[in-house]
């Protein structure tokens, strides 16, 4: 999806039914933020942020992409730009953290815990706490490369975001996914 | 006769790609045509692609679960559109008042073109004085109108210091070689990062110039700011530096240099609110205090930087190690030399940044700081680095042989955590040696005078011998395991390279072709094997040898010191 100030989609006739006090610039940015705020919110947890930070740094990525259309800037893939944008300024939050938010704080916990539920869901458990630290166990840029890849970034827009090449990107989820797949032979 | 291109199976990595969409159109039909015939990939492609369901699974029933939700409910972004309607509406009129006359647009657009050609988005270049004077003024009139931000902090930086403090609060005192440099400068201390203390320091100088640009948002890149610089001709301070946000005028970065080269800087500081304001632990020795960033931006263009100096700064990366594992990125462009790199610990980004501080034009740029750490107690705390991650159970009649032949599944195990890790070791120097190689190709390197070849030798030359190493080690534990289960290498032809540039390709493919085998031998990449699996290992790695070998000599062979 292509976006810029000039440019609106059919789809966003009925927001703009609904919503008439927004400009149609603003309807689409909402629209987007309600879609995809809980996935950047997500990734910014696994960069390392803590709650309040990431969830503040969303909303801030959104406006963000709000002013750069209104200044006439022409966005081929919003979610793409979000995401690049999000990357990028939560590493800047990151740097100042006074610590890391591990990510999995209390995921592995969470995971580990006993459930009372049938077999193949303490198998599927299990499964998925072995996948857990399988990415884990990844580097840091197999690691991003996989988040942004499953967030459905292509590998242009995943090079952009980390600075790297897109063949670099190839071979960092080429990588990644040989050690997962082993996981998942298990 | 089937095109080889068609019939050969895809490289290591192609199928990934191909599924993902990211092959050229004839790459991508190629890969079809091959799917088409071959069973064998087809069934490489439905492995793909279940690990890349395992791994939406993984997103939608692990972390989306079980990760923390958002701590308070979503704000509606209405009133954050309106403010930015507004300003950006300010910013037009704005614009249009600094406009100058019909006849001076041109010039001014022709300088635009410039200044963004230079990485300055544009430039006003018309009455700076004025400018930086009207700006003040509105940024001192918006600061009044504004409601003052919840959270505020100031970050102070000067070459031998760091400290945090809560802005507006003058009773915090800062450190006391800070609080004597704004003593010195006449510049209020306690609330330097505003329009107000800039204007009144501006106001008490006598012939200052001015210089008022629009440049990249340090603390937002896709946002701009003002910068006023306004230089003076005496007194203890050289130059005082102000940056206001385009979007609202608010001020994010300041900056004093004295004429003694001293400097503090102030600059916007966003941090959790619940942490602390004015604490002796934030008092600390930046990262790289020689230089502070916008200082590196205000400086005139540097005179050309050499390929000499670039091998300076491959050889002291090299010598830290600092070119193998995840990429560190080395560009040179006409007045500096950029090295840059994502997902390097921060240990490591210390030592760089310390090995190239004393460098001249030198920028170190790192966009990803540590890892996530491991909750410590945690059950994810057991060793899970790259080459010790954990390995299935042998699944085959080869890794059956092997765990017999290694007395049990531990040691199976634990051998494949050793082979996986000096495998790693192989293609982290082969990589690195690749990089030199595309870097300087033969036709640039004979260009290089005497010294720099020898210096790029030297790199790759212990490169070769850490791979001769590794090789070896790796050699010494298949070996005897390999050939109990009926493994052979066959004698390898001598390889026919004319540099070593082509022969460290070669290698680094060598290197690749023998870590796929290596995987699916020890079950970490299913499929692809043939009962003849141990013979194939070995001749990779005797390959791998024969490639070494060959890239060493001509090494030796070119000259080069």
């Amino acid at each position: 999806m292509k976006l810029s100030a000039s440019i609106f989609g059919d789809s966003f006739v009925g927001i703009l039914r609904q919503e008439k006090t927004a400009t149609p610039l603003q309807a689409l940015v909402a629209q987007l933020f309600e879609e995809s705020r809980d996935d950047v919110y997500r990734y910014l947890l696994t960069l390392g942020l803590h709650p309040p930070l990431a969830q503040e740094a969303v909303q801030e990525v959104f406006l963000r992409l709000y002013t750069s259309l209104k200044k006439g800037e022409d966005i081929q893939n919003p979610r793409g730009w979000v995401f690049r944008v999000a990357h990028n300024h939560g590493l800047k939050i990151r740097a100042r953290q006074s610590n890391e938010e591990p990510f999995d704080a209390n995921l592995e916990a969470r995971l580990s815990t006993p459930v009372a539920n049938a077999e193949h869901e303490l198998i599927e458990r299990e499964r998925m706490l072995g996948f857990h630290r399988a990415v884990e166990g990844l580097s840091e840029q197999q690691k991003r490369c996989l988040f942004l890849r499953m967030e459905g970034m292509r590998y242009p827009e995943i090079g952009s975001a980390l600075g790297i090449s897109a063949s670099a990107v190839g071979e960092f989820l080429r990588r990644a996914v040989m050690r997962l797949r082993k996981v998942h032979d298990e | 006769m089937m095109n080889d291109s068609i019939s050969r199976h895809p490289e290591d990595g192609v199928l990934l790609r191909f599924i993902d969409g990211e092959l050229p159109g004839r790459k991508a039909r190629q890969v079809e045509k091959h799917l088409q015939a071959c069973w064998q990939c087809r069934t490489e492609i439905e492995d793909l692609k279940a690990t890349v369901a395992e791994c939406i699974r993984y997103r939608k029933n692990v972390l989306a679960v079980h990760l923390p939700g958002p701590p308070n409910p979503w704000q509606d972004l209405s009133r954050g559109f309106a403010r930015i309607d507004d300003s950006v509406s300010a910013e037009s009129f704005f614009a249009r008042m600094l406009r100058p006359s019909a006849s001076l647009r041109w010039s001014l657009a022709a300088a635009a073109a410039i200044a963004l050609v230079c990485g300055v988005i544009y430039q006003l270049r018309d009455t700076p004085s004025v400018q930086a004077a009207t700006l003040l003024k509105r940024a001192v009139a918006a600061s009044v109108a504004q409601p003052p931000k919840a959270v505020h902090q100031v970050l102070f930086r000067t070459s031998s210091q760091r400290f945090i403090r809560a802005a507006g609060k003058a009773s915090a005192t800062l450190p006391p070689t800070m609080e004597a440099k704004f003593q010195t400068a006449h510049y209020d201390s306690a609330n330097p990062l505003s329009a107000r203390a800039f204007q009144a320091w501006r106001d008490a100088q006598a012939g200052e110039q001015d210089e008022v640009s629009t440049v990249s948002d340090p603390q937002t890149p896709t946002g701009n700011c003002y910068r006023i610089r306004t230089v003076t001709p005496a007194g203890d301070v050289a130059a005082a530096t102000l940056m206001l946000r385009t979007s609202d005028l608010v001020p994010v970065e300041g900056m004093l240099e004295f004429r003694d080269n001293e400097w503090i800087e102030f600059s916007e500081f966003t941090e959790s609110p619940d942490r602390g304001t004015v604490d002796a632990s934030n008092v600390e020795v930046p990262e790289r205090p020689a230089v502070p960033p916008s200082r590196l931006a205000a400086v005139p263009p540097r005179p050309t930087v050499s390929v000499t100096e670039e091998l300076q700064v491959l050889s002291a990366l090299h010598q830290i190690g600092a070119d193998l594992g995840d990429p560190i990125q080395i560009t040179r462009s006409s007045d500096r030399i950029t090295v840059s790199g994502t997902g390097v610990s921060a240990q490591q980004r210390q030592r760089i940044q310390r090995t190239l501080e004393s460098m001249p034009n030198v920028a170190v740029q790192f966009s990803e700081p540590v890892a996530a750490a491991i909750p410590e107690g945690s059950a994810s705390a057991e060793p899970a680095t790259s080459g010790t991650a954990r390995v299935p159970a042998p699944n085959s009649k080869i890794q059956n042989g092997l765990e017999e032949q290694l007395g049990g599944r531990a040691e199976f195990e634990r051998f494949s955590s050793q082979i996986l890790d000096v495998d790693e070791g192989v293609m982290d120097h082969a990589s690195a040696l690749h990089n030199l190689a595309q870097r300087f190709p033969a036709a640039s390197e004979r260009e290089l005078s005497v010294e720099n070849r020898r210096v790029l030798r030297g790199i790759a030359r212990e490169h070769i011998n850490s791979l001769y190493s590794t090789v070896n080690s790796l050699q010494r534990a298949i070996s005897p395991v390999l050939t109990s289960l009926g493994g052979a290498a066959a004698r390898r032809a001598a390889t026919s390279e004319t540099d070593w540039q082509t022969s460290a390709e070669q290698l680094f493919l060598a290197s690749h072709r023998m870590q796929v085998l290596l995987s699916v031998l020890l079950g970490v990449a299913p499929g692809r094997n043939s009962g003849d699996l141990p013979s194939q290992v070995l001749n990779a790695v005797s390959e791998l040898r024969a490639d070494l070998d060959r890239c060493q000599q001509l090494l030796a062979q070119e000259g080069g010191g």
